[in-house]
Order: C-alpha cells, then structure tokens, then sequence
C-alpha cells in the first residue's frame, strides 16, 4: 500500500466521523450504498480478475523484456503497443521495467509506446466498461488513448 | 447453460485457458489463480475507502450542487474540478468506473466525467510522481503533456462522436446502477 493509500483512508474516517455526527441516520444509509455499489461491482470483478491473472502469468517481465529488448523498428514499436494495450500491470513494477529496458538498449519510442498503452488502454477492462458505460464508449476512450500513445511515439522519436 | 456461458463469456474463456494450462503446464495456472487472488486482495485493502465515500457522496452532496459544478453549464470549473478529482485520487481504473457512475447520476456533464476516467487512468499525481523518479522529467513531460493534450481534444469532440440518445442512454444507466 503507498502513501496515497494511507491518505484516502484518513480521509474517509474523518468523513465519516463528520457525518456520523451530523446525522447518524443518513451515514448508516450512506454506508450501506456503498456496501451495495460494492457487491454490484463484485460479479464483474471476478472473472476479470482471474482473466488478468492468467495473462499475468503468462506475459511477465521477463517475457516483456526479452520481446521489447530484442525487437526493433515499426515492429518493435507495433509490439510495445500491443503488449501495452493487452496487458495489466502496476506502474510501481512497469516504470522500473521501462527503465531497465533502456538501460539494456532497447529504443525510446517502443519503451514509451508501451508505457503509455499499459497505463490508459485497458482492452482487459473493456467487458467492464462496457457493462457500465456503453460499448461505444469504452471504444471511444481506448482509441483516444491509443491516438495519445501514437503521438507520444512522434515525438519521442523526434526528441530522442 | 448456453446463455451463462454467453453472458460470462470472461469467465468460459479463462477457464478453458485454465483447463489447458493444466493439462500443458500446471505451474501456469498456479501463477495465474496466486496473481488473481494478488490482485483481489490489493483490491479489497485498497478500495473499500473509495465505496465509503461513494456513499457518503449520495447522501450528503445534493444533486443540484453537481449540476452547477460539474454539469452542462459548468464550463471550465466544471473541467478543471473533473481532472482535480481524477488527478489525486489512487487505485486501478476499474474503482474510477462508479465514481463516474455516481457523477452521472448526480447530473454531472458527460464530457466532464469522460475527462474524470482519462485523467485518472494516466494522470494520477502519485504516479506522476514516481514516473518522474524513474523514466525521468523528460519523458514523463512528453507523455503527460501529450496525453492531456488528446484527453482535451476528446472533450472537445464528445458531443459531435456521441449522440443526444447515446449519452441519455449512458445516464440512464447511472440512475439505474445505483437504485437497487
């Protein structure tokens, strides 16, 4: 757990005391719908959990590392997007991933195709958000995302 | 059985890949079920606070306050507020989902809300943060900024890419979404 953790736990007992003061009645109701949005959110979490899981095992760093260290050019890039884009991972373990790639030689473009795809397009999450939102937009957000993450390669390119 | 499979198709596919990992190369799936049961618990330590104050948001925050912060008419306020709350906030994106779903159903502008969920995806000030620490301020400079830039381009487009229905749709969800 990092520190922002911490931070939103505070947070919400110091709101909780605030309202239980204000009114007892409407914290408990407050709580409740939370528990409630809570459990809603349960049926599709599973089986997303379990699906991320089995791409955890078999997309690790190593295999990251291997691919994106070896392979060059469009198809090195083509690949850090895709890989990016299917794969889920903590920034605390990616960012020093990225960092240990460009040390080993591998090209700046591809490293930050990857990094940017794997932080904002989640096609794991898309199910997901699909079920919330509408499948339109779930689309909508990853391509944009997708288009950031082409524009961050340009420049990287130009830049580097 | 047909329909349940359809309907969980997430669930059918990871076990049919569960089932040939097993048969291939059982340590696979024993990676894959330690990583799910990893990410169920990061989740449980890390989300219960987010759906408190999803709660306590409901009861206490009135509909007509979102509207004039964060609604049709908010404008900028209304912009900057959705990437404040999206920008120190912490947890997978999966979390951001029903607090969007919430700001909806208080009468927060789509746009608004879509500009939420992009920031929070990639823009989270603790990870900012921690990504200038290891790629560098460079390169973090390209990416956030570049970033921002298209999540502002896509606010701009939201009303021309979705329709009035569209958008009545997704709010229509909401409401529903937090009722039962």
């Amino acid at each position: 757990m990092g520190l922002e953790t911490y931070i939103i736990y505070i947070v919400t007992i110091v709101l909780l005391v605030v309202s239980f003061f204000k009114s007892k009645e409407k914290t408990v109701r407050g709580l409740k719908k939370g528990v409630k949005t809570f459990l809603k959110i349960l049926p599709i979490l599973i089986p997303l959990f379990l699906f991320v899981g089995i791409i955890l095992a078999l997309v690790t760093p190593e295999f990251i590392s291997n691919s994106l260290g070896e392979s060059s050019g469009i198809f090195g890039i083509a690949f850090g997007l895709v890989i990016g884009s299917i794969t889920f991972m903590s920034p605390f373990v990616a960012y020093p991933l990225g960092v240990e790639l460009l040390e080993n030689g591998a090209a700046y473009p591809q490293i930050a195709g990857f990094l940017v795809t794997l932080m904002s397009v989640g096609v794991v999450y898309f199910a997901a958000e699909s079920k919330f939102f509408s499948k339109k937009a779930a689309i909508v957000r990853n391509l944009i995302s997708f288009i950031g993450a082409l524009i961050v390669i340009v420049i990287v390119s130009v830049m580097y | 059985m047909k329909t349940y499979l359809k309907k969980n198709k997430f669930l059918s596919i990871s076990v049919v890949i569960l089932i040939v990992m097993v048969i291939v190369d059982y340590t696979y799936a024993v990676i894959a079920l330690e990583k799910t049961l990893d990410q169920l618990v990061t989740m449980l330590l890390i989300v219960p606070p987010i759906f408190v104050l999803i709660g306590l948001f409901d009861v206490w925050v009135p509909r007509e306050t979102v509207i004039k912060h964060m609604g049709e008419n908010s404008k900028l306020k209304g912009l900057l507020l959705a990437f404040f709350i999206g920008a120190f906030s912490a947890g997978p994106t999966i979390a951001a989902f029903p607090i969007a779903m919430m700001m909806l159903k208080k009468g927060a502008k789509y746009s608004n809300v879509f500009f939420f969920l992009m920031v929070w995806s990639s823009l989270k000030l603790p990870i900012v943060l921690f990504q200038v620490t290891t790629i560098g301020l460079k390169l973090s400079l390209i990416i956030n900024l570049s970033m921002l830039f298209i999540f502002l381009v896509g606010v701009a487009l939201t009303d021309k890419i979705f329709t009035k229905e569209e958008i009545n749709d997704i709010e229509t969800k909401a409401i529903e979404y937090s009722k039962a």
